[in-house]
C-alpha cells in the first residue's frame, strides 16, 4: 500500500511540466491513456511507455515514477500469468500486462505533478457538484496523512508483539485486523473534525462562493496542447491503421 | 542497559533526525528526554525498540544489537505508550486490549486473566472492563494504552508524551506510577514537553536540538541551565525560574504571588 504514496502523491516541483496549466497536464494524461489503449503490440505499448519516462524526466519524477514502476510490476505479473493461463497466449497476456504499468504510469504522473488545489479547479472546470470536488479532492490531499497514520498503527502494534509477516496467508489477514481498525475509526474521527472546522469557517454557507484562483492557458499552455494533439493523432493513425510488426 | 553508539539517523525526506547521538541509560534509571519539537525525541526513543534502525552506530538493549532482533521481540522488554492512543486500539472490550499483547507473548489464560484485573484496577478502569475502548474519553484512553504495557511487565517502560490529555489529578497519578516504576528498579524513559510535571520526579534530563544531545545530567543540573533550555526552546520550570529571580533581588520583598509578574519584569509592587 505504501508504493501508493510515493506514486500519487503530490510532491512540489519547479520543472516546466509542473507549471504546465493543471487542465493541460490532465489532458497529456488522458491522451497517454487513450494511447496504451490504441495501443495493439507489446512494442507498441513500449514506445508508449518509453514516451512516459520521457515526459517523467522532463518533469523531473522519473525516479518516483521507476518506483512506481517497479512496485507495480508485481501486479503485472499476477495479470501476466492469469492471462497466460486463460489465453494460453504470450503475446496477448504480455500486452495486458504492460498496458496495466502504462496506465498507473499515465495517472501517477498526472497526480505527482499537479497539487489538491490544482486539482479543484480543474474539477471546477467541468462543472461538477461543489460537494463531490470537495470530498475528491479532501480524498487526495489525505492519503500521505492516512500513510503515516499506517506507518504509526504499525509501530504501535508491532510494541504490542504482533508479527505481521509471521504465518501463514489466514494469519498474515488476520494480522491486520489490529491496523485496519484503528485507521478506520481515525478517519471516520478526523473526517467528522474536519466537517465541524469546515462548517464553522462557514463553508456551504453561500452556494458559489468565489475562487481566489482563476486559470488562464497561456501561449505556452496553448501550444503544448497542439502539440500533444497532434502527437496523439499521429500516433493514434500509426497504431490504428499500420499494421504490426510481425516479429520474427 | 541501553546504549548508542554514536547514532545516526536520516529520514527519507533527508533530515538528519539524530546527529551521532552517544549515551548510556543503565538499568532502573529514570531518564527524560526533552526538546522542541522535531528535536528527535521520539525517533531516539524508536530507536530502542528497534522500529528504527540506525543509518551509522548502533542501539544495544541489554547487549542485544536492535538491527539483529524484530520490534516485536524487543518489546518483550522494552514496552512503549506512543503519543496518540486512537493509534494502537482496536479490540471489541477494555479487557481484551489489555490482554492482546499477552497473547502476543503467549502467556498462560490464568496469568492473563490476573494481570488484566490488576492493570486496570490500578488505572481506574475495571467499571469499563466489558466497555469498547473505542468510546473512552481521550485520558481513559491514555490511561488505558499504560495498561497495556504494563500488563506484560517489562523491564524498560516508555512513556511518549504521557501528560496529554490528562487533567491535575490523573497528572499526579502518572507522577505515583512512575515513581512505582522506578521503586521496582525498571528503567523509565519519558519524552515529554511537561517540564512541571518532570521536575518534581527529578529525572535525569537529556536536553536535545536538531538531532543532537545538547544536556545531559540530573534534573537539578540540568533544569537550572537557562541557557541550554533556552536553546532548545524548552522552557525553566516556574519554581526555578522564580528562585532565580528572587537570588538576582535578594532586597525586594516578597509580594502577593498574583502581583509576581510585575515584581519579576523590575516593578515595585503597588
Amino acid at each position: 500500500m505504501m508504493w501508493l504514496s510515493g506514486g500519487f502523491v503530490f510532491r512540489r516541483g519547479e520543472s516546466a511540466y509542473h507549471q504546465l496549466d493543471p487542465r493541460v497536464k490532465l489532458l497529456i494524461s488522458i491522451l497517454m491513456f487513450a494511447t496504451t489503449l490504441l495501443a495493439k503490440a507489446v512494442y507498441e505499448m513500449g514506445l508508449v511507455i518509453a514516451f512516459m519516462l520521457a515526459v517523467a524526466t522532463v518533469a523531473t519524477v522519473l525516479r518516483r515514477v521507476a518506483r512506481t514502476m517497479l512496485l507495480t510490476a508485481t501486479f503485472s505479473a499476477f495479470i501476466f500469468i492469469v492471462n497466460i493461463l486463460v489465453t494460453k497466449n504470450l503475446e496477448t497476456s504480455s500486452l495486458y500486462a504492460t498496458r496495466f504499468v502504462a496506465i498507473v504510469v499515465s495517472t501517477s504522473l498526472f497526480f505527482i505533478t499537479t497539487s489538491p488545489d490544482e486539482l479543484e479547479q480543474v474539477m471546477k472546470t467541468f462543472r461538477l457538484p461543489r460537494d463531490v470536488v470537495f470530498a475528491f479532492v479532501t480524498a487526495v490531499r489525505f492519503i500521505p496523512v492516512m500513510m503515516l497514520d499506517t506507518v504509526q498503527i504499525m509501530d504501535a502494534q508491532k510494541s504490542r508483539g504482533l508479527e505481521l509477516d509471521k504465518g501463514n496467508v489466514f494469519r498474515r489477514v488476520r494480522n491486520m485486523i489490529p491496523i485496519l481498525i484503528p485507521l478506520v475509526v481515525n478517519s471516520v474521527i478526523r473526517s467528522g473534525e474536519l466537517a465541524e472546522a469546515m462548517e464553522s469557517r462557514a463553508y456551504g454557507a453561500v452556494p458559489k462562493p468565489t475562487s481566489l484562483v482563476e486559470y488562464r492557458a497561456s501561449t505556452r499552455d496553448r501550444l503544448v496542447v497542439l502539440a500533444s494533439i497532434a502527437f496523439f493523432v499521429v500516433v493514434a493513425y500509426s497504431f490504428y491503421f499500420v499494421p504490426p510488426l510481425q516479429l520474427p | 542497559m541501553i546504549r548508542f553508539e554514536d547514532v545516526v539517523f536520516v529520514h527519507q525526506n533527508g533530515v538528519r533526525a539524530l546527529d551521532g547521538v552517544s549515551l548510556d541509560i543503565p538499568d532502573g534509571e529514570t531518564v527524560a528526554i526533552v526538546g522542541e519539537n522535531g528535536a528527535g525525541k521520539t525517533t531516539l526513543v524508536k530507536h530502542v525498540t528497534g522500529l528504527l534502525k540506525p543509518r551509522e552506530g548502533r542501539v544495544l538493549v541489554d547487549g542485544v544489537d536492535t538491527t539483529s532482533v524484530s520490534t516485536a521481540r524487543l518489546s518483550r522488554k522494552v514496552g512503549v505508550a506512543f503519543q496518540n492512543p486512537d493509534h494502537q486500539l482496536f479490540s471489541e472490550s477494555v479487557r481484551e486490549e489489555v490482554a492482546f499483547a499477552l497473547r502476543n507473548f503467549q502467556f498462560p489464560e490464568d496469568m492473563i486473566e490476573k494481570r488484566v484485573k490488576l492493570e486496570l484496577g490500578q488505572f481506574g478502569l475495571a467499571e469499563y472492563e466489558r466497555s469498547s475502548p473505542l468510546v473512552l474519553s481521550g485520558g481513559e484512553k491514555k490511561r488505558l494504552t499504560l495498561a497495556c504495557i504494563l500488563a506484560w511487565d517489562p523491564g524498560i517502560v516508555i512513556l511518549d508524551e504521557p501528560t496529554v490529555g490528562q487533567d491535575a489529578i490523573q497528572k499526579e497519578k502518572l507522577s505515583e506510577t512512575i515513581r512505582m516504576l522506578r521503586s521496582q528498579g525498571k528503567t523509565v524513559i519519558v519524552v515529554s514537553h511537561d517540564i512541571e510535571f518532570l521536575w518534581p520526579l527529578q529525572p535525569r534530563t537529556i536536553v536535545m536540538k536538531s538531532g543532537k544531545v545538547v544536556g545531559d545530567g540530573p534534573a537539578k543540573e540540568c533544569m537550572l541551565d537557562s541557557e541550554v533550555l533556552r536553546s532548545a526552546r524548552v522552557a525553566q520550570p516556574q519554581l526555578v525560574s522564580f528562585y532565580r529571580h528572587l537570588s538576582e533581588r535578594p532586597a525586594d520583598p516578597f509580594v502577593d504571588p498574583l502581583d509576581a509578574k510585575r515584581w519579576l519584569s523590575g516593578g515595585r509592587a503597588g
